[in-house]
């Protein structure tokens, strides 16, 4: 008899301790809305634990900003999204062998499919692309899944003001009570938060709805006028709106409403009253677990290796010791753009003839007896081919484009081009605009600073360059960013690959450097990345679609150009703003016009410093 | 009759219930305090979901001319009122009210009346002609 018992428990208990999530979810309420979906007035920082950077970015930013072409269609933001109208759907992905759950998947009204792998992945390198829902995976704790999501896009906390970075991480805990669903989020967001911030949203389950799809087409700005890039925001101290909610909820203290970690403890109240005040101690607060150096560096690592990225068609991205090269490969040879530093050639041309393999390998045998197609005699031996087979040799690297002279990216110049071939040279051609030669070169007599051997072959001084061929199956065209970075810029565009490489007027790891004594200038940096927004298309909701590779940094898309473009209009707003005030450098720099953004992408040390990038801002207005 | 009215009704909020929520805050994109009158002549109607747009020129607070960005209800939702794609034509001279942007530098407005005098159509002007 014992054993029949035992015999049923075993046999009867599930696999795995698992909960089913599937079906469709209606909101039911979360701590700012006990009904519906709401979101806090303009100012209402209540409960939110933003630091001094955060503040100032809510505080200048503008709901309207949702009118620019990149954001009109953007999913909500995850620490948002459970809150949004509409509901959630939950569906799951079974292995269809072994039946074991491996993933959910997860749709909102204004979402796309954001994926949870549950069959034990690892998150991508940082140097991968950030979506808007993020890499998740989840595990089991009892009855509890609980999910752990990197990878994710800037975005807003809350509505109306409050902003996340791209660098927060999120851990959510999914249980289910019946027909409940809580949803407990922590916010891990050092660059904006003081603190991990937690919230929960409870939903119910809805048999009688179907999670319909949010229409949304992006065909033109929203915000009027005649600047097609206008970016909305309000300069620091000069929001007039961020207290007018108060003016009708004259109980609630002005302090708390503009957040902080510590006003979110009960103990804050003591700091409130005259009379308590002096017993109110302030709580210890919980650390990030997020280490912002280590990740902005992971994304472009010194660390002497190249690591491969494929991005889509022909074109990979290879970061090559903090610099990036996008190389097309293909059954004509090699294109590269960028060589990366001197030191290095030597380990990218390496990884180039690697890849150069991949089109000269034989390619696998799926011809078995009769089955073969174009055998009219219905035999297999001219596959056999295929397999006693050799690699034949790497096909050449044909040409090689400047985006610019800076040191990192043209540093291979010489070993990679005299590692390729062009019909009629010696060597690969060599492509940049004419200020690159400029720059590499001088007049006869002189002493250059760079080899004759590193220069570029050809250039050109009009808006574009184009391959005079396709290169790979696909046009090639080069575009002038006029006085970037520098006077000599160029934008790359593989554009069947639907790729383009944009130099050093993109990065994820710091602010754009700006060499103003050689031509470089904020609005050129500016007006580059507009260009590559008005030429990129998003494959679906600001996502995908035409890759971006940044000079340095994690591969990019629509939606990452548009929010790195918008940080630099606001910091060139403000600092145009303090000149008209008649604020000299120094009092510039002591405003701090980037201060909302220096944890993400200032530094206080290296080749590219705050001060160094605020002083290029102003100096390359003060020209104007 | 009242049953049929009642199923009408349900089917009308089915259809276009889910279309009317708004994808951003008008409250937060909108100074809902304020009301500007703008006369200029239509330059761009777009019909559609979740928002329609009208696009007219009309001259700005120091009487330069702009581009301004009327904000409208959805399709489906003006649908119910009676608008439809060609309700609105390029070159219709028309006298708008409504709401501002809050941000500095924006053309935008969310539109509560629109006039044309040269036929005397108008909306916003009767009961329910309001949109979410």
């Amino acid at each position: 008899m014992a054993i029949i018992l035992i015999a049923i428990m075993v046999l009867a208990a599930p696999a795995f301790a698992q909960v089913d999530f599937s079906g469709e979810w209606s909101v039911k309420n979360h701590e700012d809305c006990l009904t519906n979906s709401c979101q806090p007035p303009l100012g209402d920082y209540l409960g939110t634990p933003l630091n001094a950077a955060g503040r100032q970015r809510a505080e200048t930013t503008a709901e309207s900003i949702w009118g620019i072409p990149e954001y009109q269609c953007r999913p909500h933001s995850p620490a948002h999204q459970w809150r949004g109208v509409g509901g959630a759907r939950f569906q799951k992905e079974i292995d269809p062998i072994t039946r074991e759950l491996t993933a959910y998947h997860i749709q909102w009204w204004r979402s796309l499919d954001r994926v949870i792998y549950l069959d034990g992945r690892p998150h991508p390198p940082a140097w991968a692309p950030h979506t808007w829902t993020g890499f998740s995976t989840g595990k089991w704790v009892g009855n509890t899944l609980v999910v752990t999501t990197t990878h994710l896009k800037d975005g807003y906390l809350k509505r109306s003001g409050p902003q996340t970075s791209d660098m927060f991480t999120m851990t959510e805990y999914f249980t289910r009570h019946g027909d409940l669903l809580v949803t407990t989020e922590i916010i891990d967001d050092p660059i904006y938060l003081e603190e991990p911030f937690i919230q929960s949203t409870t939903h119910q389950l809805n048999i009688n709805t179907q999670l319909r799809l949010e229409p949304c087409t992006t065909s033109f700005d929203e915000n009027g006028g005649s600047d097609p890039h206008f970016v909305p925001h309000y300069l620091p101290g000069k929001n007039p709106f961020l207290k007018e909610w108060l003016e009708e909820h004259k109980w609630i203290p002005e302090a708390a409403a503009k957040g902080g970690a510590q006003t979110t403890y009960p103990e804050y109240r003591l700091a409130l009253n005259d009379a308590t005040r002096p017993s109110y101690r302030p709580v210890n607060l919980s650390k990030s677990a997020v280490d912002v150096r280590k990740a902005v560096t992971a994304e472009s690592p010194g660390d002497g290796e190249v690591h491969v990225m494929p991005v889509q068609g022909n074109v990979y991205m290879l970061v090559v010791d903090g610099s990036n090269v996008a190389v097309s490969i293909g059954p004509e040879g090699a294109l590269l753009v960028d060589t990366g530093s001197a030191r290095m050639a030597d380990k990218l041309l390496s990884t180039v003839r690697q890849l150069l393999t991949t089109t000269t390998a034989p390619a696998p045998n799926k011809c078995v007896g009769s089955t073969c197609p174009t055998i009219p005699w219905g035999w297999s031996s001219p596959f056999i081919d295929s397999i006693v087979a050799s690699t034949a040799a790497p096909r050449p690297i044909r040409y090689i484009f400047n985006t610019s002279a800076a040191p990192e990216h043209v540093g291979g110049n010489e070993k990679i081009a005299f590692a390729g071939t062009y019909p009629g040279r010696t060597g690969a051609m060599i492509i940049a605009h004419e200020n690159v030669l400029n720059r590499m070169s001088a007049p006869t007599g002189k002493e250059a600073p760079t080899s004759d051997k590193a220069w570029p072959t050809d250039t050109y001084h009009r808006d574009f360059f184009k391959l005079s061929d396709w290169f790979n199956g696909e046009p090639i065209i080069a575009y002038h960013e006029p006085n970037a970075y520098s006077d000599g810029d160029s934008i790359v565009f593989f554009r069947h690959s639907e790729v383009i490489n944009a130099g050093e007027i993109l990065s994820t790891v710091s602010y754009p450097v700006i060499d103003v004594a050689k031509g470089g200038s904020i609005n050129g940096v500016i007006n580059g990345l507009n260009h590559i927004l008005d030429v990129a298309v998003a494959e679906t909701r600001s996502q995908g679609g035409t890759w971006i590779i940044p000079g340095h940094g994690r591969l990019c898309d629509v939606g990452d150009v548009a929010s790195y473009r918008n940080m630099l209009v606001m910091i060139r707003d403000r600092v145009q703003d303090m000149i008209k005030g008649g604020m000299t450098l120094d009092q510039v720099r002591a405003a701090k016009p980037s201060m909302d953004f220096d944890g993400r992408y200032g530094s206080e040390t290296g080749p590219w410093t705050t001060n160094m990038f605020v002083e290029a801002v102003y100096q390359s207005l003060k020209k104007l | 009759m009242k049953a049929r009215i009642l199923l009408i009704l349900a089917a009308a909020a089915f259809l276009f219930g889910a279309t009317a929520y708004a994808h951003h805050s008008f409250s937060a994109v909108y100074n809902v305090k304020d009301m500007i009158k703008l006369e200029g002549n239509l330059v761009q109607f777009v019909f559609r979901n979740p928002h329609s747009f009208v696009f007219i020129e009309a001259p700005d607070q120091e009487g330069k001319m702009q581009r301004w960005s009327l904000e409208w209800g959805g399709a489906a939702q003006l649908a119910g009122q009676g608008v439809q794609q060609r309700t609105l034509n390029v070159g219709d001279h028309v006298i708008i009210t409504g709401q501002p942007s809050r941000a500095p530098g924006e053309y935008r407005v969310l539109l509560k009346t629109l006039k044309r005098p040269s036929d005397g159509f108008a909306w916003g002007t009767k009961q329910g002609e309001t949109f979410d």
